[in-house]
């Protein structure tokens, strides 16, 4: 029997929703190991397909003056291989690694908030899909990747392509920011107890700091696909230089948020190999506590290195040392994981399974590509480098040879955890070989004739360059990496039908969840174990490793009561159709995306307010209890208020965009009106003042509710919501004011800058507003109460922070012009 | 409520000092600090971190640093502060 499996008769009471069965289960399913496979598996087959278009490229340039494909197919083809594994693949499988395993990994049953889990889970799918249909209608995005503006302006890029891939880029955002809200909330929130921060597994360590980084990565990119949406539909000039607007803008605020992707990509690995090796060589994890710092540290260093995507952009000689000297600095932490995990190995009673030699391949794969990766760093080489095959070369190193890699290593591992069934070792073996000497057969050779000059994105080449050799071997490799793939298929296809049985624990793990059934439970652990140390399970099972004064964990096993399983709900698929509407009606008519958001508000204040029920009344189940109690975690703090919090923190970087490129364009708009002609202080004192005083009777709101009072609550709510529209109306008033005095959308930059700043500013109030309205509702029905006074307080959070917004805002646009 | 007298009590100032030419050149020190004043009494007070769980801070002021160090980043890459080496990147 598993270390923390209960027998039946001790077992506690397990309160659940009978579950749907067949498709329906699947459709409503917020069981996190359910959305984990359900990611998995989505993920994967994008991959396959970003691997056949990969596979397209290579069979168009294996020959000199190819005639496989057009020019413009070859450029969709590159955009979607690009986009399709950065977005579509590779952040998934890591979502795919997080869902299933974080709350296992922390002895949690479920992650904090199921629903919103099941959410993220259908906007990714919806997003994936909608990109994709760009196929379809022929119109598939072509301006690579990254989307350089101008190429992805009107004039350059006619057609929906560009549309289809910044509309699927936003609506695939909202997925990763939601997810990543949950999973710090989970990780923060729902340890168990005893698991202090340096007990953690070390993969909830990699995923701590890789969720950080969405959420703070991904807010300055979304504003840069918003001003690129406004470029597109509504005629601003944000990146053309024609209407005073600068391209640069675009590669800024893009890296800014793509610099950190690559740790958002190669983390996760990072954390999979990181339990991989000390497993394999039957020791701990080497100096577990520099590699938690180190993980942090290129976290905090990876927000600080993305203009070195930039040198050739000429931005001088002190900002190219600037972000030189800090690109060069982050190969120290990252060294430092990487001599950990082969001291880890070293002295160790290495049991060589597949896991381990894919994770023994990262490294080294990885190795390669960081070493490339610091000659980048320096701006004289990079110049002779970029946008050559060399850097081709160095990040399919780092992402295919470093966090594909890991993420087999993971798979290999988890895999009987998740299913029962151990995969075939020695197909798992021939895979491993095959991608291998596949893929350093494909990207090594891109070095060399990166070097030759040929530059990345050429459709053909002349046959006197002398590269045809080096091409050839490159698609034969690429041939080879297919094959490895196939393996992979047939060996998960025929351990699903007859693999061997894995039993709870095949691997002599360390971690919590090698101490219950494979495949897990619904609810996980019967018992919550108490965590005294890390390694805690393999210690249990090693009683002379453990030392004195360290007691069997199995001993420490709390009962918590009854478990409550949440229930599956329609909503997250529901309200992720309603946003698959709404970009979709961006495409087709106006009337059509208005359409799309009404539905989406609609669906999003359904499952909202889903779980709250009349006093009295059985609610339905949610995050492992129906009872306000157990939104509590392990630290005390609510979930909801920690997680309003986390969202606030995201939102920071979101207005600070905007708030910077207002800043940024301060003064270069090529015709008036200008600030100082059009600015209306006074009525705007005026309006700050209200909305300054709505912030106090919010204060006197959530006092009223803590004192038990409904009544008086709903009044102050009543009272701040007002206040929120008579600041919205000063602001209708001051735009049509605007606009009489010629100052629309497109007339310069200023004018467009502030009106979406401004615009963005008053969507928020108008959203707390509702909120608001929807609380003083719900109070008067008696579906919210004194006990949820945790309600109360989040809105107002959300409300004050607008406010400090405006606070902002107020000073930096109406007083300092 | 007496949070709320500062805070009016700030945006009075702010629009006062507008309004003082003799104040011109040292207008943006001021208004920023009263600014950053106003957002703080917000922040400490009604987000009530002040009191709260050192954590509500800690996921709060580690974006807003990040948020602003990336702001003056792109005003010093754009021109607006200091010099990157080259001219050509400014404004206009």
């Amino acid at each position: 029997m598993a270390t923390f499996e209960a027998p039946a008769a001790t077992l506690p009471a397990v309160h659940a929703r009978t579950e749907p069965g067949g498709l329906v289960a699947w459709l409503t399913t917020v069981d996190h190991k359910r959305i984990g496979i359900l990611y998995g598996v989505t993920a994967f087959a994008f991959f396959l397909v970003a691997g056949l278009e990969a596979l397209l490229i290579r069979l168009q340039l294996a020959q000199p003056d190819g005639r496989v494909l057009s020019a413009a197919t070859f450029n969709a083809l590159f955009t979607m291989h690009g986009t399709s594994m950065v977005f579509l693949a590779a952040m998934p499988l890591a979502s795919a690694m997080f869902n299933y395993l974080v709350p296992l990994l922390i002895g949690a049953r479920d992650v904090a908030f199921p629903r919103l889990n099941a959410f993220s889970y259908w906007v990714f799918l919806l997003g994936g899909l909608f990109i994709n249909a760009s196929w379809l209608t022929g119109t598939a995005p072509d301006a690579g990747w990254f989307g350089y503006a101008p190429l992805t302006e009107k004039p350059f890029s006619v057609g929906p392509h560009s549309d289809f891939w910044l509309l699927g880029l936003i609506f695939l955002g909202t997925s990763s920011i939601v997810a990543s809200l949950n999973f710090l909330v989970t990780i923060l929130n729902l340890r168990a107890p005893g698991m202090g921060l340096l007990r953690m597994p070390i993969f909830a360590w990699n995923t701590i700091v890789t969720n950080v980084l969405i959420l703070l990565a991904f807010p300055p990119v979304t504003v840069a696909l918003v001003f690129l949406l406004f470029d597109r539909f509504f005629g601003t000039s944000f990146y053309l230089p024609a209407g005073g607007g600068s391209p640069v803008l675009w590669q800024h605020l893009f890296w800014i948020f793509g610099h950190p992707e690559v740790y958002i990509l190669i983390l996760p690995a990072m954390g999979i190999v990181s339990e991989v090796l000390p497993t394999f060589a039957r020791k701990p994890l080497f100096g577990y506590a520099a590699v938690v710092y180190a993980t942090a540290l290129i976290g905090f260093l990876g927000f600080g290195v993305w203009a070195h995507h930039m040198f050739a952009v000429g931005m001088g000689p002190i900002a190219d040392s600037a972000f030189a000297l800090t690109s060069m600095l982050i190969a120290i932490p990252t060294g430092i994981k990487i001599f950990n995990w082969l001291a880890t190995l070293w002295g160790g009673s290495i049991r060589l399974t597949t896991a381990l030699w894919f994770a023994c391949g990262f490294i080294g794969m990885f190795t390669i590509g960081g070493l490339s990766g610091i000659m980048h760093a320096s701006p004289p080489v990079d110049l002779q480098q970029t946008d050559s095959y060399f850097v081709v070369a160095h990040f399919h190193y780092v992402l295919f040879g470093g966090m594909i890699l890991g993420i087999f290593a993971g798979i290999y591992y988890w895999f009987p955890k998740a299913t029962g069934r151990l995969l075939d070792e020695r197909l798992g073996r021939a895979h491993f070989w095959l991608l291998l000497i596949g893929l350093n057969l494909t990207f090594f050779p891109m070095h060399f004739v990166g070097l030759m000059g040929m530059p990345r994105r050429i459709y053909t080449y002349a046959p006197d360059l002398a590269w045809t050799g080096w091409n050839l071997a490159i698609t034969v490799g690429a041939v080879v990496q297919g094959v490895a793939m196939l393996v992979f298929v047939a060996n998960v296809v025929r351990t699903l039908r007859r693999g061997a049985p894995a039993g709870p624990d095949p691997w002599d793990g360390r971690t919590l969840e090698w101490g219950i059934p494979s495949p897990p439970p619904p609810y996980n652990f019967a018992t919550i174990p108490v965590v005294r140390r890390r390694d805690a399970l393999w210690l249990t099972k090693h009683p002379d490793a453990r030392g004195p004064g360290l007691d069997d964990p199995r001993a420490l096993v709390v009962p918590r009561g009854p478990i409550h399983m949440p229930a599956p709900s329609w909503w997250p698929l529901l309200t992720a159709l309603g946003i698959a509407a709404l970009m979709t009606g961006f495409l087709v008519h106006p009337a059509a995306a208005v359409l799309g958001g009404l539905l989406t508000a609609a669906a999003a204040l359904r499952f909202g307010t889903e779980l709250l029920v009349p006093a009295g009344a059985a609610p339905p189940h949610d995050g492992g209890g129906a009872h306000d109690a157990t939104h509590i975690g392990s630290t005390g703090l609510d979930h909801r208020k920690l997680g309003v919090w986390t969202f606030i923190g995201s939102e920071c970087l979101f207005f600070g965009t905007l708030i910077s490129t207002y800043l940024v364009y301060r003064g270069r708009s090529l015709q008036g009106p200008y600030p100082r002609d059009i600015l209306n202080v006074p009525l705007i004192s005026v309006s700050t003042f209200v909305l300054l005083m709505s912030s106090l009777t919010m204060v006197l709101g959530v006092a009223a509710i803590q004192a038990g009072d409904v009544r008086r609550t709903r009044r102050w709510l009543l009272a701040t919501a007002a206040l929120g529209c008579v600041f919205l109306i000063g602001q209708v008033y001051e735009f049509n004011h605007f606009v009489h005095e010629g100052l629309g959308l497109t007339t310069n930059l200023f004018a467009a800058t502030f009106y979406v700043m401004v615009g963005f500013h008053g969507a928020h109030v108008t959203v707390g507003v509702v909120w608001l309205s929807t609380l003083v509702y719900l109070l008067g029905r008696g579906r919210v109460g004194p006990r949820q006074e945790v309600l109360v307080d989040a809105a107002g959070l959300y409300w004050h922070f607008v406010d400090v917004v405006w606070i902002a805002i107020f000073t930096l646009v109406y007083l300092i012009q | 409520v007496v949070v709320a007298a500062f805070l009016l009590a700030i945006t009075v100032m702010e629009v006062w000092v507008f309004y003082i030419p003799a104040l011109a050149r040292v207008l943006v020190p001021i208004l920023l600090l009263l600014s950053s004043a106003k957002f703080a009494l917000v922040a400490m007070f009604y987000m009530h971190l002040r009191f709260d769980h050192p954590w509500f801070s800690y996921v709060f002021v580690g974006p807003l640093i990040i948020a602003v160090t990336l702001a003056v980043s792109l005003l010093w890459l754009f021109g607006h502060i200091g010099t990157t080496g080259i001219r050509g990147l400014g404004p206009g």
